[in-house]
């Protein structure tokens, strides 16, 4: 086949179909497309101010990474007039974090960026090794996802910094739109897109400018412009792509390349029509807390398989709670509700301060408060195993309470 | 009282053998067809009897031959006709049956003739029964020459001295991928039944989607940008065009309609049998429809609740209200963002701006135009 | 014509896992498949999975024989859906690159 030429510049080979409009082009008009774009979506959306200091949530990840790489170009070409830092948080996993945090300091001395690493050990008196030889490794990423969240606010926090940037691409929002819809999350639904999650009430202000860049050209700039990133699969997970919302999306990319950034468009306008009682709206609940609970932090609150299995539990509870036998009564006379009238009053949520640790939750107790509850209460851990089934009673408890504490609230 | 010989009594009654298990229930054939029933009754239950001399309210079902849509009209049509039988009762609604020629949807050497006789036979209480070509939208919706023309771009070029049929042909083989066919004939489809429903002054349609459809629409509505249309193309309501659409099998799931199908003779010689989306297919050749319909079917086995979920979820979206909306000549959509969403995607920003006045969602189905 | 081809694979994201935690193999693939058609990227594929995985998780790479979705293929740089993806007959000294994008960032 005869090299293909640029479309942009119509000199140089291509080397990069753009999924977005399957434009072929070369790879010095690659990395600026690619960088305007994101420039594009920082200016459009106000994202930064002069002089403002922002923090870079760092994993040595290829997303992180590129962020930063992006961010440092655009601050000089711009003259954003950007204090750039880079804040990672250290989960404490031998083995794992020890090479990624080694990267995480090559980048820093590369990009010329302080560097500010926090560990789960000072923070919460636990390290994920420790949650792991408690809990076992079944559900232990719900734990590593929460504390995660939290880190990161109070690292910023912690260097008097009051805006964290993180990686989170296209694919992370689209497959946060379709798990929303899987698990029937309006709230997070109305939310989940928005390029900044802030709260009226928190300090921290958080936000995610590669929003429209497809993870596969953010790979594809780490790998044009040779960046330094570090990639493994979390020891703790290692099954985590199997049948989870992420294959799908990568299925979707298979057959129809511009889909990623369609399910962003379809999420952005279902978001508008999320109703007002149901959006959260009033409190502007969106913390941290709320980006895609369970995943892995590692990987950007990445669905995992078994949070399917999660979901139906629940909602399988829920009918065996209540609705499963007026389901299947057949009365004799019609009831006097249908269609759309037949809503059931849906959970709001307003934003209060953890009543243990001060933190902005949507409950009384924040959620890394309650996971530590449970920890502690079990200490001094014991070898004994902890099986299936007793982990999984006690995850639904959990949900249970949560039930409880909405209802109450 | 259960009686001592019986190995499994229906939980419902009590009174006889249970024949399938459904929700966790073992139930007998009757207590099943009942359930099934009162599913679909509880939907459609605002038809009243009209009082007096109000107008009757006309109501179209269009009906594929599936299992699917079969099982509504079984289900409508036996509720219309007890109801006749009883003195004194005002009529509640006229029912309208809609057959698109499923031989002019896709080539076929078979004709499904005796499938239509035969639910028109079976099925009495329908005012009209109507058997349309897929072509006739060209005469129940005369706009859509001018808009095919507009949309297909100036690669393709209209023969106006050849027939509907051979005209609507070469239009839809100017849509190459599997996606944007399968995309573009569900919005021709709905176009024509809209159509057809306005022509007999229909105010609603009553559409044969299982929960598992619904739930497989709603995840490839969102994955085509359609996002914002999913107010109406999974939800009742109000539709683009003043029809009401209605989902009345929304509460019942693909494999729950199937076991109805299979215990109800008036079907037998109703439903076209389906042929399955092979497995053999590579996931790249399939469309995203049949992709989002075979990842609801297989996790459905596993988490049934998950996706009955997700088109209730849908359900609960408001339709779009802005003022000043403007709505693609093609598929109803709106042409811009939904009020409120001032996010950075719009079709200008992924498509440049000059794509006349289609959506988002239609024009990511267009003949490819990038060299 | 000789009967194989040098060249050299990489795995980077993540899929150097699957590979012995080795980035970079220099192989000699046969130029011909089994069928005694010049050796393709479909061909390469099946190779590698023969002889070069050393995990059993083949699915982490291969998906209704090809690559598995998320993976990405480049041939001597330039993205493989510009060089005919699976069928691209190779040429002594390419140097092909899988990068997965599945892995955590």
């Amino acid at each position: 086949m005869a090299p293909t030429t640029c479309v942009n510049c119509k000199e140089a080979r291509a080397v990069i179909i753009r999924p977005k409009n399957r434009q072929k082009i070369c790879r010095a008009c690659f990395l600026h497309i690619f960088e305007t774009e994101v420039h594009e979506t920082i200016t459009s959306a106000n994202l930064f101010f002069p002089g403002e200091r922002v923090a870079i949530g760092a994993s040595g990840g290829k997303d992180s990474t590129v962020l930063a790489a992006v961010l440092k170009t655009l601050n000089e070409r711009y003259n954003y007039g950007l204090d750039l830092c880079l804040l990672s948080i250290d989960e404490g996993i031998r083995g794992y974090r020890d090479d990624s945090l080694e990267t995480v300091k090559r980048n820093a001395v590369q990009y010329e960026m302080p560097l500010e690493i926090l560990g789960y050990g000072e923070l919460y008196g636990w390290t994920m090794d420790q949650v792991v030889a408690q809990i076992g490794k079944k559900g232990n990423c719900t734990y590593c996802g929460v504390f995660r969240r939290q880190a990161l606010d109070r690292g910023a926090a912690k260097l008097g910094i009051k805006h964290v940037v993180t990686g989170h691409n296209a694919d992370d929002v689209a497959e946060t739109v379709m798990m929303n819809l899987l698990r029937g999350d309006l709230p997070r639904l109305s939310r989940g897109t928005s390029i900044v999650t802030d709260s009226g009430a928190s300090d921290i202000k958080r936000s995610k400018p590669l929003k429209y860049a497809y993870e596969k050209e953010i790979v594809l700039y780490a790998h044009h412009r040779q960046l330094d990133y570090f990639t493994t699969e979390c020891i703790y997970s290692p099954e985590a792509f199997r049948g989870s919302a992420r294959t799908l999306i990568k299925d979707l990319e298979k057959i129809r390349p511009s889909s990623i950034l369609d399910i962003v468009k379809s999420g952005e306008d279902m978001a508008a029509l999320v109703p007002n009682q149901d959006s959260g709206k009033n409190g502007q609940a969106a913390t941290a807390e709320d980006e895609s609970a369970g995943g892995c932090g590692s990987a950007n609150g990445r669905s995992s398989g078994g949070e399917m299995a999660a979901m139906e539990e629940q909602l399988a509870s829920n009918e065996d709670a209540g609705s499963r036998e007026t389901e299947i009564k057949l009365p004799k006379t019609a009831p006097k509700k249908a269609g759309k009238a037949g809503k059931p009053a849906i959970k709001t949520q307003t934003l209060q301060h953890c009543e243990k640790c001060g933190y902005m939750s949507s409950q009384a107790i924040c959620k890394a408060c309650m996971l530590l509850d449970g920890l502690n209460r079990n200490r001094p851990k014991t070898e004994i195993n902890i099986g299936m089934e007793d982990e999984e009673g006690s995850s639904t408890l959990m949900r249970q309470m949560e039930k409880i504490q909405l209802t109450n609230s | 009282m259960p009686s001592i010989e019986m190995t499994s009594p229906c939980m419902e009654c009590k009174n006889e053998e249970s024949i399938l298990t459904i929700r966790r229930r073992a139930l007998c054939s009757n207590c099943f067809q009942r359930f099934v029933a009162y599913k679909v009754i509880r939907r459609i239950e605002h038809y009243k009897p009209t009082i007096n001399n109000n107008p009757i309210p006309q109501i179209l079902l269009p009906l594929s031959l599936g299992v699917s849509s079969s099982v509504l009209l079984h289900i409508i049509d036996s509720v219309t006709q007890v109801r006749r039988r009883k003195p004194n009762t005002n009529k509640a609604y006229d029912l309208h049956v809609l057959v698109v020629d499923p031989t002019s949807l896709s080539p076929s050497d078979r004709t499904y003739e005796t499938n239509f006789l035969a639910a028109k036979t079976n099925f009495p209480s329908a005012t009209t029964f109507t058997k349309i070509p897929f072509h006739s939208i060209f005469e129940y919706a005369p706009d859509m020459k001018q808009i095919m023309l507009e949309y297909a771009g100036p690669g393709f070029v209209d023969d106006a001295s050849r027939s509907n049929e051979e005209r609507l042909t070469a239009f839809r083989s100017t849509i190459t991928s599997a996606t944007s066919r399968k995309d573009l004939d569900s919005v021709l489809l709905t176009r024509l039944v809209v159509a057809y429903a306005k022509h007999i002054a229909c105010e609603a349609i009553l559409w044969g989607d299982s929960d598992s459809r619904l739930a497989a629409k709603t995840l490839a509505g969102a994955a085509k940008g359609r996002g914002a249309s999913l107010t109406w193309q999974v939800s009742d309501g109000m539709s683009p065009w003043g029809v009401r659409f209605e989902f009345p099998l929304r509460d019942l799931s693909k494999p729950e309609l199937l076991q109805y199908a299979g215990i109800s003779e008036l079907l037998e010689g109703v439903i076209i049998p389906e042929e399955p989306i092979s497995d053999n297919i590579l996931t790249k050749n399939l469309s995203i429809d049949d992709l989002m319909m075979r990842y609801v079917v297989t996790q459905g086995e596993k988490y049934r609740g998950v996706m009955a979920n997700v088109s209730r979820t849908a359900n609960k979206l408001e339709p779009a209200k802005g003022v000043d909306d403007q709505f693609c000549s093609l598929c109803g959509a709106l042409t811009g963002n939904v009020k409120g969403n001032d996010a950075g995607l719009t079709v200008a920003s992924q498509f440049g701006n000059s794509q006349g006045s289609f959506c988002y969602g239609c024009i990511r189905s267009r003949p490819e135009v990038i060299p | 014509m000789s009967d194989s081809i040098p060249i050299t694979v990489e795995f980077t994201g993540g899929l150097e896992i699957l590979f012995a935690n080795e980035r970079q193999h220099k192989i000699s693939l046969p130029a011909r498949s089994g069928d005694g058609n010049p050796s393709n990227i479909a061909y390469l594929l099946q190779y590698l999975v023969d002889n070069l995985m050393k995990d059993q998780r083949k699915d982490m790479f291969i998906m209704e024989d090809n690559v598995r979705p998320g993976i990405l293929v480049l041939i001597n740089d330039a993205d493989w859906e510009l060089e005919g993806e699976e069928n691209y007959e190779l040429q002594p000294g390419d140097n092909i690159v899988f990068v997965s994008t599945l892995h955590g960032g």
